[in-house]
């Protein structure tokens, strides 16, 4: 059975991209183990000289290391990620590298109509930079609008169509974890480039 | 020009604020441009709201005093910083201080790609609704290599490199311009001056009538107003209240202060009505300005005073005649602004200046003569202060209309000495 990281790309007390991290949690439980992971207790990162990162960010990385893929649901605010998940991606990727050729599925909730769109977008990005370096599963996007009629008072996603292109679009990430894993000849190659890469030349 | 340079940065050494620094110090002779902190900002959380914070309301008024922004960029995992990010969802969240700002973003690396992704990033970022800043396109300066970008006394080394962001910031002022032009608010005009003072500003005493006579001891008693021997901190020093009375009492002049509100709130009462050249009574302290003013006036006094409050002229001169041969009445509208440049109210001034003309000639031995190119015609308000300081002694004036103190201000008439001047119709200064 996989185990995944669900990282919660928000620090508000009431989300629910949280709300659909934890209905997945249940509702694939059968499938696979997913451990959501908070992020609001982060410092606002200020590239410390030292290069010491916090406790809670040392703790997520080992998180991430020892799980076989990472999910995370991202708000959107102003177009983009909110800062709260920038800022967690930043310490992740701090001198340490636990996102380096990790599988990564986007996924995120709005009280709109567009489901986070832009924020996703952004989020490939980030994740994209030679700092992070993660293995984005592609071509793939779960885009919940209208999140706040989403769930009943049970925490289960109403609308069965959404919950079948979930369910897709999860069975497709547990392969693409399979896949990526054979997808490793410049796994050395990559760790070697991160390890050499330095914030104090970016 | 007033801008204010917000660097993305919160680490302590960051090229980025060398840079706004290095651009603020350079040119500075083209803008005046401040230096915003951001390391106070708390990470955003939209359920521990700081919009209310210092660190946020510092930033607020910052930008909402300033004709324009520019932002200086690192690039962190191909995108802005959180800490950034985190400024820019604090001021979209409850309060939108940059809507329709001018914004010009630069950015330093160390390596070649000189923050190319993360200032298109931010391009998008303050194009969303919530941020609704008005980015200058094009003019895209990124500097690579920044390392070894700065000389010892951290100035740009590449003068090429100067040379272009100097054509890069000489088109945002340009920019700021336009754009500020465009974003100006519809002047509602003088008609909508409200002289019965429904409004309120922060300083407004509500809940006491402003009709009143004894309005004065009502709002001191709701305020807690300090009074008698209490002090008072000034710029610049210390009075207590009494003090500030005999101060002002003494002043040889009458001074009226009408708030931004348009109430008249206070004069120097160091006379009866009867001696003064502007009559007021404790009674009208308190009053809304549409009281202390005949009807026919109301038109004149609302276009000076929205000329005063929307900045087209910060004093406006009225010679009041009616007062006798002897005097030569001068009424000064002198508009009065906060630290920040906002609007308070009208300081009144109102003084005989032949006094002083005539201990001017005398102590110069000279004397007043005909002007043979005496203009007679009205000056126009906007030309007065000059055109008064030119021609201080016009004394063949042949005649006034029927000026009352609230004459028509945009023919302001110019007539200072007019010695002989008959009659002047009833017109009362003020009252």
């Amino acid at each position: 059975m996989h185990k995944f990281v669900a990282i919660v790309g928000t620090n508000s007390d009431k989300s629910t991209n949280r709300k659909l991290l934890q209905f997945m949690q249940k509702h694939f439980a059968k499938q696979a183990e997913i451990e959501l992971v908070e992020i609001k207790d982060l410092p606002l990162f200020n590239k410390p000289a030292d290069k010491q990162i916090p406790a809670t960010a040392q703790a997520i990385a080992d998180q991430i290391d020892q799980a076989d893929g990472v999910i995370i649901s991202t708000p959107e605010y102003d177009h983009s990620a909110p800062a709260v998940l920038m800022n967690a991606l930043e310490w992740l990727s701090y001198y340490i590298h636990p996102f380096a050729d990790k599988p990564v599925m986007i996924i995120g909730a709005s009280y709109g109509a567009l489901g986070t769109s832009r924020a996703q977008e952004h989020l490939r990005q980030i994740l994209d930079s030679p700092e992070l370096r993660a293995r984005i599963m592609p071509s793939s996007e779960f885009l919940l609008g209208h999140s706040l009629q989403a769930f009943d008072d049970d925490g289960n996603m109403i609308d069965q169509t959404k919950l079948a292109k979930l369910a897709g679009l999860f069975r497709d990430f547990e392969t693409f974890v399979d896949l990526t894993k054979q997808l490793n000849h410049a796994n050395e190659a990559n760790r070697q480039e991160i390890r050499d890469l330095d914030w104090a030349n970016l | 020009m007033k801008l204010v340079g917000i660097a993305g940065s919160v680490a302590d050494k960051s090229y980025n604020r060398m840079l706004l620094k290095y651009i603020a110090s350079h040119f500075g002779d083209e803008a005046d441009i401040e230096l915003l902190d951001i390391n106070d900002v708390p990470l955003f959380n939209q359920s521990d709201d700081q919009t209310e914070g210092d660190a946020v309301q510092y930033l607020k008024r910052k930008i909402e005093h300033a004709d324009g922004i520019i932002i200086a960029t690192p690039e962190h995992n191909h995108t802005i910083t959180a800490s950034l990010k985190s400024v820019i969802e604090w001021l979209s969240f409850k309060i939108h201080p940059m809507a329709g700002k001018p914004v010009m973003i630069v950015g330093a690396s160390y390596y070649d790609q000189g923050s190319s992704r993360a200032q298109l990033n931010l391009r998008q970022i303050l194009e969303s609704p919530g941020v609704d800043a008005v980015v200058m396109p094009g003019n895209e300066f990124l500097l690579g290599d920044v390392k070894t970008a700065f000389d010892d006394q951290q100035n740009l080394k590449d003068e090429r490199t100067v040379s272009f962001l100097k054509t890069t910031l000489e088109k945002f002022l340009k920019f700021v311009t336009v754009i500020n032009d465009m974003n100006k608010p519809e002047d509602p005009g003088w008609e909508a001056e409200d002289l019965e003072s429904h409004g309120k500003v922060e300083t407004t005493v509500e809940g006491v009538d402003m009709h009143a006579a004894d309005w004065v001891e009502k709002a001191a008693e709701k305020t807690h107003a300090a009074e008698g021997d209490d002090y008072v901190k000034l710029d610049r020093g210390l009075l207590t209240v009494n003090q500030l009375n005999y101060f002002l009492n003494s002043m040889p002049m009458e001074l009226t202060y009408a708030d931004a509100n348009n109430q008249f709130i206070y004069y120097n009462h160091f006379l009866e009505a009867k001696d003064m050249l502007a009559a007021r009574t404790p009674a009208q302290a308190g009053n809304p300005m549409a009281d202390c003013h005949p009807k026919p006036a109301i038109p004149h006094v609302k276009q000076v005073i929205h000329m005063l409050r929307t900045g087209k002229t910060d004093m406006f001169r009225l010679p009041v005649p009616g007062m006798g041969a002897d005097k030569y009445v001068m009424h000064y509208y002198k508009a009065m602004h906060d630290a920040d440049g906002d609007y308070k109210g009208i300081n009144e001034l109102v003084l005989d200046i032949m006094p002083m003309v005539n201990y001017y000639l005398e102590h110069t031995g000279q004397m007043l003569v005909k002007d043979p190119d005496a203009e007679t015609d009205a000056v126009s308000g906007a030309s007065s202060r000059s055109k008064a300081a030119e021609k201080p002694a016009k004394p063949e004036v042949d005649e006034v209309s029927g000026a009352s103190a609230d004459a028509e201000p945009t023919a302001e008439p110019e007539k200072p000495a007019k010695p002989d001047v008959d009659e002047v119709s009833g017109a009362s200064s003020n009252s």
